[in-house]
């Protein structure tokens, strides 16, 4: 996790293979160990072309300014690639910054909402064109063309502009993890790409229908968000051997500690029970009680719900895929399992997780990314060169430009056929 | 000029740059070109030619200002230069004013972690405008932002030391990753901060991130003294040079530090010409395309009077300027800007043609020899150890510095020939990581 150059070396395979970006995460606590993602995705940029660079970052422990920017610059060094992950943030990192405590769950989103609607006005500081130059006249930059954004919020206040230009994608593209009712709201409002955990198809249908009906509500189309869930595929050449494999990786789990970790979410120590025994659901204490990220609590107790699961049985499946779907199977088992949620409008594309690195992200790009491109449903090359035009999303207007005016080195709306073309990131 | 052995002490040389270059002119010379701020493959492009040259680091200020727009952050900016190089460190300007000892701490060891070592962070308060980007009321005055820091940078180093050696375990057999036993939380709880810790990064290479300073204001000094490993700083003269030397240097013992421990680079702006006229061209070029009545707009903030209300070719109003203790940003540098004009009777023209040059750093103008010579001098007279060079104008003045300079100054037996290793500190001389102040 800390080599760098390993990184770099998987950027370049999933560059290889198409894929529309690079994912990660961010924790804070201490219990991991990674670099900080923004110093990650930054030399991975400058070794790289095509793919799409995300970062996720909570706004509770990041000033919206600070945000902006570094986000900003990505964009700008890497020629339109860049990605925001929205989250508010774990309650553990509070003690890291010298708060009591964390925010409840509402504050949490309120400030959020605020600090996003802050960072896309930093992003239209600057027009398009704001730097000139012109030596002649000795003018650098037209000041009439960048703008203070004066905000006065409940959370924030913000004078603006960005010390940054415009980035190239205009804004770079906002993804949205949270799926509580909150998080869908917020995904409706702001995001362009949500990242979620969905455990079957049904569950993943009405969520498809769910968020995609709440777009018209902020004066958005179904085509301005696209819905990604979770994948953490084990793929081998033949299904005994994908189940070994899956086998073994259960076996280096150090099974009391994960099981503390799942006691957690049900507020019953599970180590009392036997391995075999079904998952005692009428324990598990309800979403609304939960302050946490409350869509991961369901969406790892739900497949306990729908039917008898054993303790061991869930323990296997949150370790492959901590709460997201985990499937084990051949490159054509595998692709079958996508094109059926694919043309299901369950999904626009897959975020996926590899269970073990390299190995399984090499299975699905040598093996199922073929597969996938053979029955017409992955691109067989870049539509462009940024994330944007690899999502099909549109580049946004700038508010403080007369419309029509100001796209200079826009990228422009991808018309691609998307009857071949949907998207699966790789989760490094 | 004096002749040293391999063996001697050499200089530390650090690359200040930029895309146009530092003379305030610089961006409408034909030769520069004013877009590359925002191009990464520009500022790769540079790092690589400091390399070559045997630079100790490059390195990048930060803040707001006319150009702020047009460059890069400079961690992302950084970290993609330090996937192309390999050598040469990496000092980046953060305040701490505006950011949080946690995350700036992860950044640096990042950067450091990326770059095998090379990592430098230049400890600044941060500048007043800052405060209405940050929801915050007002910028805290000079004290209470060096108090802050201080504990600022102590949680920071704290936060470092965090992991012990050999706590990122990796051991498969016995299905550890990392031993909790190596890694301890901090439980700092101070006036500003308040911080349980550990971080989630082990030390780099070298240990930890290279501390470095840039205020020359009192607390500065003692900021410096106590925490800092190299000092950036603005001297005009050769006296003040030697003055703030001794200070400085002779501040150390008191925190139980040897004078090797920390290093004094001021700012300096060469302009270099094949000839002695070339340069003198070159200079009066690059001030013609400063417009001159915004130029003394923004020196007069230093004067109670509007310089353009007066002669340019008459002396300096000094009556009418303002005292050090009327600014309570950056305190040092109304001193330095000032005091040339005071001693050498300097017209406000002149005045102007030195700001735009170096902007409060020393410049001078020569050919390579005499450039080298006045290197050599300063460096031999107890006033510093090496410089952080501006070139005025990119990318033509930084190479004439390398092709030229460079091989002058290794001649005399003053500048490196080969890097001592892969890491900042280790190519700087400094040895490992500064004991901490635990907390109990």
């Amino acid at each position: 996790m800390m080599d760098i150059d390993w990184q770099i070396a998987e950027a370049k395979r999933a560059e290889a293979a198409l894929l529309d970006a690079l994912f990660v995460a961010e924790f804070y606590t201490g219990k991991n160990s990674a670099l900080d993602t923004f110093s990650q995705l930054a030399a991975i940029a400058a070794e790289t072309s095509h793919i799409g660079l995300i970062n996720t970052i909570a706004t509770v422990y990041n000033e919206p300014y600070h945000i902006a920017r570094f986000i900003a610059s990505l964009d700008h060094l890497s020629k339109g690639r860049a990605g925001w992950n929205f989250v508010t943030g774990a309650g553990s990192a509070a003690h890291q910054f010298s708060r009591d405590g964390h925010p409840s769950h509402a504050d949490r989103y309120a400030q959020g909402d605020e600090a996003v609607d802050i960072i896309k006005r930093l992003w239209d500081s600057w027009e398009d064109g704001a730097i000139l130059p012109v030596p002649e006249r000795n003018l650098y930059v037209n000041q009439d063309r960048i703008h203070q954004i004066n905000h006065t919020g409940q959370f924030y206040s913000v004078r603006g502009p960005l010390n940054l230009a415009r980035p190239p994608q205009g804004h770079p593209v906002i993804l949205q993890s949270g799926s509580s009712e909150t998080g869908k709201e917020m995904a409706a409002k702001h995001g362009e790409a949500v990242y979620t955990a969905q455990q079957t198809l049904a569950a993943a249908k009405e969520f498809y229908i769910d968020l995609k009906g709440r777009l018209p509500k902020y004066g958005r189309s179904r085509e301005d968000l696209l819905i990604l869930p979770g994948l953490a595929p084990l793929v081998a050449d033949t299904e005994k051997e994908a189940l070994e494999l899956e086998h073994e990786l259960n076996r280096y789990v150090d099974t009391r500690k994960a099981l503390n970790a799942l006691s957690e979410r049900f507020e019953v120590n599970l180590n009392d029970y036997d391995l075999d025994d079904p998952v005692p659901i009428d324990r598990a204490i309800s979403e609304d009680t939960i302050d946490g990220i409350r869509s991961r609590h369901e969406a790892v107790l739900n497949p306990a719900r729908r039917g008898t699961v054993t303790i061991r049985q869930l323990l296997y499946r949150s370790n492959a895929g901590h709460g997201h779907i985990s499937l084990a199977g051949t490159p054509l088992q595998i692709a079958d399992f996508i094109e059926e949620w694919f043309t299901s409008d369950a999904c626009d594309g897959f975020n996926l997780l590899p269970q073990v690195a390299p190995g399984s992200t090499h299975g699905f790009f040598d093996k199922v990314i073929p597969e996938l491109q053979n029955r017409g449903l992955f691109r067989t090359a870049y539509e462009g060169t940024t994330l944007r035009e690899s999502f099909g999303l549109k580049r946004p207007q700038n508010r403080n430009s007369p419309r029509g005016a100001g796209s200079v080195g826009a990228a422009a709306a991808a018309s691609s056929d998307s009857a071949t073309s949907r998207y699966a990131n790789a989760n490094l | 000029m004096s002749r040293h052995n391999s063996t001697s002490r050499k200089l530390k040389l650090i690359a200040f740059l930029g895309w146009t270059g530092h003379h305030a002119g610089s961006w409408r010379h034909p030769s520069s070109n004013p877009n590359a701020g925002l191009d990464i493959d520009h500022h790769i492009a540079e790092a690589q030619e400091a390399e070559r040259a045997l630079f100790d680091a490059v390195f990048i200020a930060d803040g707001d200002g006319w150009k702020s727009g047009t460059k890069l952050e400079p961690f992302t900016q950084l970290s993609a230069v330090a996937v192309h190089t390999s050598h040469i460190g990496l000092i980046n300007t953060v305040g701490t004013v505006y950011n949080d000892p946690y995350s700036l701490a992860r950044y640096f060891a990042s950067l450091d972690l990326i770059s095998g070592g090379r990592a430098g962070w230049n400890v600044v308060t941060g500048a007043h405008s800052a405060a209405e980007q940050f929801t915050r009321g007002g910028h805290p005055s000079h004290a209470d932002r060096y108090e802050a820091a201080n504990e600022f940078v102590e949680v920071v180093k704290q936060l470092w030391a965090s992991w012990d050696e050999g706590a990122f375990v990796a051991d498969k057999q016995r299905g550890i990753l990392i031993d909790p036993a190596r890694v301890n939380e901090i439980n700092f709880r101070g006036r500003h901060y308040q911080v349980r810790g550990p971080l989630d990064l082990p030390p780099s290479p070298q240990g930890h991130t290279v501390i470095v300073q840039a205020g020359s204001s009192e607390p500065g000094k003692e900021l410096a003294a106590r925490t800092a490993e190299l000092v950036f700083t603005a001297q005009q003269t050769l006296p003040a040079a030697q003055e703030f030397y001794r200070d400085l240097k002779g501040r150390l013992a008191r925190y139980g530090r040897s004078r090797d421990d920390l290093f004094i680079t001021p700012g300096f702006a060469p302009l270099i010409g094949e000839t002695e006229a070339e340069a003198r061209d070159l200079e009066h070029e690059l001030n013609s395309y400063v417009d001159t009545r915004r130029a003394l707009d923004l020196l007069s903030e230093r004067f109670t009077v509007n310089l353009n209300d007066y002669p340019i070719d008459g002396p300096v109003p000094l009556d009418k300027a303002k005292s050090a203790d009327d600014f309570d940003n950056v305190k040092s540098r109304q001193d330095v800007v000032l005091d040339p004009a005071r001693r050498e009777g300097f017209t406000i023209r002149q005045l102007l043609y030195r700001a735009n040059g170096g902007h409060g750093h020393v410049t001078h103008t020569g050919t390579p020899l005499q450039i080298a010579d006045f290197i050599d001098k300063w460096f031999n007279s107890n006033a510093v150890d090496g410089f952080v060079i501006e070139p005025p104008l990119l990318p033509q003045q930084f190479r004439l510095f390398v092709d030229k300079v460079i091989p002058e100054l290794q001649n005399r037996g003053l500048f490196r020939t080969a890097y001592e290793g892969t890491t900042l500190r280790r190519n700087l001389g400094l040895r490992g990581t500064l004991p901490l102040a635990k907390a109990a």
